[in-house]
């Protein structure tokens, strides 16, 4: 098949796409590269040089690697058998607890990290409750370091093998455990020999999801890597004391750790895609038989839940205490609706909801749009560079958020119009503009993989027709993408809501989001209104994804 | 309940060293029953279809054979040993799947091997016999292909080299020609045929395609709603159908009623064709009363009736409403007093709108009568 001939309006939406994408994504990362070689005197190596000959540097970046590797492994190690458990396996309230094993994703990174503070915290309630039944004179552990970062990685990104391998499963013909089953295979050979070299490419892509996760956390390193340092908090330290060359070297370096592990990855995850033939409609969950095993397989599941939403309850607790009111008790002594009046009556302590609300919608329109139109280029008119447009809107993801803000920073901080920078920095254009980058993958892959399963053959019946490209592109391609558009709007808008890595660099008191204002709530030791606005995101996440699959199913059938 | 398991041929019951027997089998699935009370008893070498619409209970029934569906009630028993609550990983029975559930990560060869190497042999042993596999399914040397190479008839094809491979006392197969185009099926029903007949192996097939029924199996077993209607050799369920839902299901049938004027002795019946003749047909051999004057449902199988002159002594009168051309033969139907009746002829003898009358051939073979229940209550 040839390409469409395109009309003069056609050719302008692709060279506006082009130019919004390249100016956007593309050259602010330039920026950065040219300017981390660049001092007084034109071109030096000389950041790089301090970046390699400084040991804590290096140290440094070596622990991004570690603790992302690390994360990978631990994740894996929780979400595979959870998801072998509730796919595998019949029982009493299995429908329940395999849904509230999700429970973490409704938590953004910083608001799970600070629930796990108040539970976990040197002065949280599990710890005082273990201090005081054990007679303690100490806290049993101290919640910081390379420690608690992992597990405050394991704990909310094991949730991506979790859903992952969940979803590989339900792929995967059942009838190939029952062939495995009838040739003479026992349960390990079967999982050995079937289940998971045909789930490899599934958890080829979840390790890669954690790994450029964790790689790009901020979160729990900044709140509770006491001393420990990683990349990214590394890059925010340098560009809080001014050290921009620094920093561009620092967020150079990160992204190019990250790609290196991306890049082959990457390759691994689409090499071999097994897609389950037919029917497949037979449960390949085993009941389980036995009413004590039933019931002993039931209690574990719940005990494990429970840990998993413990978090959740605490955030939850923790939002009705009132300012000062927890001290020294195990369990907070006092409630009261104050934090949640304060929130919605003082037009200071609104103001960051309603930042986060703007933000995440503009960017969620905007990052839908444009994904929109890059699927039409790249799938319908398949225009030349189409290999280009598709890197241009996936290449934010592997860019940590740090080195997004970053690159953003140094470009719009200048006004030099004949190169296209403009001063952005203190406005909340800048935030919008971080906030679209960053969903953009999001959006951009889902509608790419919608697109492709919309069959083109609907849109030359419409055409045959008698439908012009827009009554086309309305009543028949939009209507066979909103599946698509759904999976992606509420990625896009849960992320925007929630963010924290890029605004912490790039906020203002004017445009400070959610985020922002719970950190410093915690700063000012009022946990109950930070708990408070924990919680409202979590609604909303929850509210978000839930439209999400309402909508999706709309769309579905 | 010899008819049942269709015994009554006395030679046959001697033949039928019972290899493997079926004990009243009942599953239910959130309350439905899907099999009920279901006893056959199958020989060694012998093919047994299973033959039936969709959700009659086939291939629930096959997948208990297998051990994936443990029956609510019930037992399994091979050569004598009850292996009813055996795991289907050591009951050793052969099994290929409707869509073959080829292990898509692993080539030929190693999908050929993977029960032999659950068996424990040698690498050699398992080698060796893996290429015998892939010999005797017609596709030798292809043990270092990719699976999704290959076409749907080499995969089918591969599937059975698979499930035979570990040499299984029994071969189950669920339906593996239905993702197959017409002319390949046709070819692979017949190697198919071959191949199991000269391994001898035991082997229950489940299908709701008639034609492969008769070309495959030594007897059918007909299912309908969780329950066998009639078991026996294809000419047997043919020409001599247990009930009218075996003689439609398998091969075409006309039907119209008719008033029972007598039993005769030698299991036929006499009915009187609405205002009409009296034509003679077979009586099902199910103890029914066939009480004279009472009402039956009279199938007629197309290639049974002749067309004549509506005047002739013993033809029923109607109206041929369709004519179709079937290549060797054209096929009439024709609206009776009292039904629409089919009739075949070498000849193009009639026009769609002309009366002309009906008739027997050989009466009672091809005209089965079926005592009209549901209208007059049990």
């Amino acid at each position: 098949m040839g390409r469409p001939h395109l009309s003069w309006r056609g050719r302008a939406l692709v060279a506006s796409v082009f130019v919004v994408l390249f100016w956007a994504v593309i050259y602010p990362n330039v920026v950065v590269l040219l300017e981390s070689v660049s001092g007084d005197a034109g071109f030096t190596l000389g950041h790089y040089a301090e970046f390699f000959q400084t040991s804590s540097e290096l140290r440094a970046l070596w622990s991004s690697v570690w603790i992302s590797v690390l994360t990978v492994v631990l994740s894996a190690a929780i979400g595979v058998p959870l998801a072998f458990l509730f796919a595998g396996y019949e029982f009493p309230g299995r429908w329940v607890l395999g849904a509230l094993a999700a429970m973490p994703v409704l938590l953004p990174p910083l608001v799970g990290v600070i629930a796990i503070l108040f539970l976990y915290g040197e002065s949280g309630i599990a710890t005082r409750f273990l201090q005081s039944a054990l007679r303690l004179d100490a806290p049993p552990w101290r919640l910081q370091g390379p420690g608690a970062i992992l597990a405050v990685h394991a704990y909310s990104m094991y949730v991506y093998f979790y859903l992952f391998s969940l979803a590989g499963l339900a792929r995967i013909d059942p009838a190939v455990f029952e062939a495995a089953a009838s040739l003479g295979a026992g349960r390990v050979r079967t999982l050995t020999r079937v289940a998971l070299p045909l789930l490899t490419p599934t958890l080829a892509g979840a390790s890669l999801l954690t790994f450029m996760t964790s790689m790009a956390s901020f979160s729990a390193p900044y709140v509770l890597g006491g001393g420990f340092r990683v990349m990214t908090t590394q890059i925010f330290n340098s560009k809080l004391q001014g050290e921009m060359s620094m920093a561009m070297v620092e967020a150079v370096m990160l992204a190019a750790v990250s790609i290196l592990v991306l890049w082959p990855l990457s390759r691994w995850e689409g090499s071999r895609e097994y897609v389950a033939p037919g029917k497949g409609t037979r449960s390949a969950r085993v009941p389980v038989k036995s009413r004590w095993a039933r019931f002993g397989i039931t209690a574990a599941a719940g005990l494990g839940v429970l840990l998993l939403v413990l978090p959740h309850l605490t955030l939850v607790l923790v939002s009705f205490v009132p300012d000062g009111a927890w001290t020294t008790e195990t369990l907070p002594p006092a409630y009261s609706f104050e934090n949640y009046l304060q929130l919605f009556s003082d037009p200071r302590t609104l103001r960051p909801i309603l930042n986060s609300l703007l933000m995440a919608s503009a960017a969620t329109v905007a990052a839908v749009a444009l994904a929109v139109a890059v699927g039409q280029l790249v799938v319908r008119w398949r225009v030349r560079g189409s290999k280009l447009l598709e890197g241009m809107v996936i290449l934010p993801w592997a860019l940590p958020g740090t080195v997004l803000a970053i690159a953003l920073a140094t470009t719009f901080s200048v006004n030099q119009p004949w190169a296209f920078r403009f001063v952005l920095v203190g406005t909340p254009w800048i935030l919008a503009l971080a906030y679209t980058l960053r969903v953009l993958p999001l959006t951009g892959r889902a509608l790419l993989a919608g697109y492709r399963q919309v069959d083109p053959s609907l849109e030359e019946a419409a055409a045959s027709l008698g439908a012009g490209p827009w009554r086309t592109l309305r009543r028949v391609t939009v209507p066979g993408l909103l599946p698509a558009i759904a999976v992606g709007a509420s990625l896009a808008f849960v992320t925007g809501l929630g963010e924290f890595v890029a605004s912490i660099v790039l906020y203002t008191f004017r445009t400070r989001p959610i985020s922002i204002e719970i950190l410093s709530q915690l700063r000012d030791f009022d946990l109950g209104a930070a708990a408070a606005y924990g919680v409202l995101l979590m609604i909303l996440v929850g509210a978000a994804f839930m439209f999400g699959q309402r909508w999706l199913q709309t769309g579905r059938s | 309940m010899d008819a049942i398991l269709g015994l009554q041929h006395p030679g046959l019951e001697q033949a039928l060293s019972i290899f493997l027997h079926l004990d009243s089998l009942n599953r239910s699935f959130d309350g439905a029953p899907a099999v009920r009370d279901l006893s056959l008893d199958i020989a060694e070498h012998e093919i047994i279809t299973l033959l039936g619409p969709s959700g009659c209970g086939k291939t629930t029934t096959l997948r208990m054979v297998a051990g994936f569906e443990s029956p609510d009630s019930g037992r399994i028993v091979l050569e004598g040993r009850d292996v009813t609550r055996i795991t289907p990983r050591h009951r050793g029975f052969g099994m290929v799947f409707q869509h073959y559930a080829l292990f898509p990560h692993l080539d030929v060869g190693a999908n050929v091997a993977f029960g032999l190497e659950s068996a424990g042999l040698t690498r050699a042993e398992i080698e060796r016999r893996v290429a015998s596999s892939l010999e005797l399914v017609g596709l030798p040397d292809t043990e270092a292909r990719s699976v999704g190479s290959l076409s749907g008839g080499q995969q089918q094809r591969i599937a059975l080299a698979r499930a035979l491979a570990p040499e299984p006392k029994v071969l189950l197969l669920d339906e593996p020609l239905s993702n197959l185009d017409a002319a390949l099926r046709e070819r692979t029903r017949r190697e198919l045929r071959t191949l199991v007949k000269d391994i001898g192996i035991t082997s229950i097939y489940v299908t709701h395609d008639q034609e492969e029924a008769f070309d495959l199996s030594d007897r059918i077993a007909v299912m309908r709603d969780g329950r066998l209607d009639q078991v026996g050799p294809a000419e047997e369920l043919y020409h001599s159908p247990a009930t009218e839902f075996v003689a439609k299901f398998l091969g075409r049938a006309g039907a119209a009623r008719g008033i029972v004027e007598e039993r005769a002795s030698t299991g036929s019946v006499r009915c009187r064709m609405g205002a009409g003749p009296v034509w003679e047909a077979q009586a099902s051999d199910s103890g029914q009363p066939y009480a004279a004057g009472s009402d039956v449902r009279l199938l007629a199988r197309p290639e049974a009736l002749e067309i004549c002159n509506p005047q002739a002594d013993g033809a029923v009168r109607g109206v041929v409403v369709d004519r179709r051309f079937a290549g060797s033969f054209y096929v009439y139907a024709v609206d009776v007093e009292r039904g629409e009746l089919e009739v075949q002829s070498t000849a193009d003898v009639a026009k769609a709108g002309e009366t002309v009358g009906l008739r027997p051939l050989a009466p009672p073979a091809g005209l089965f009568a079926f005592p009209l229940r549901d209208e007059h209550g049990e």
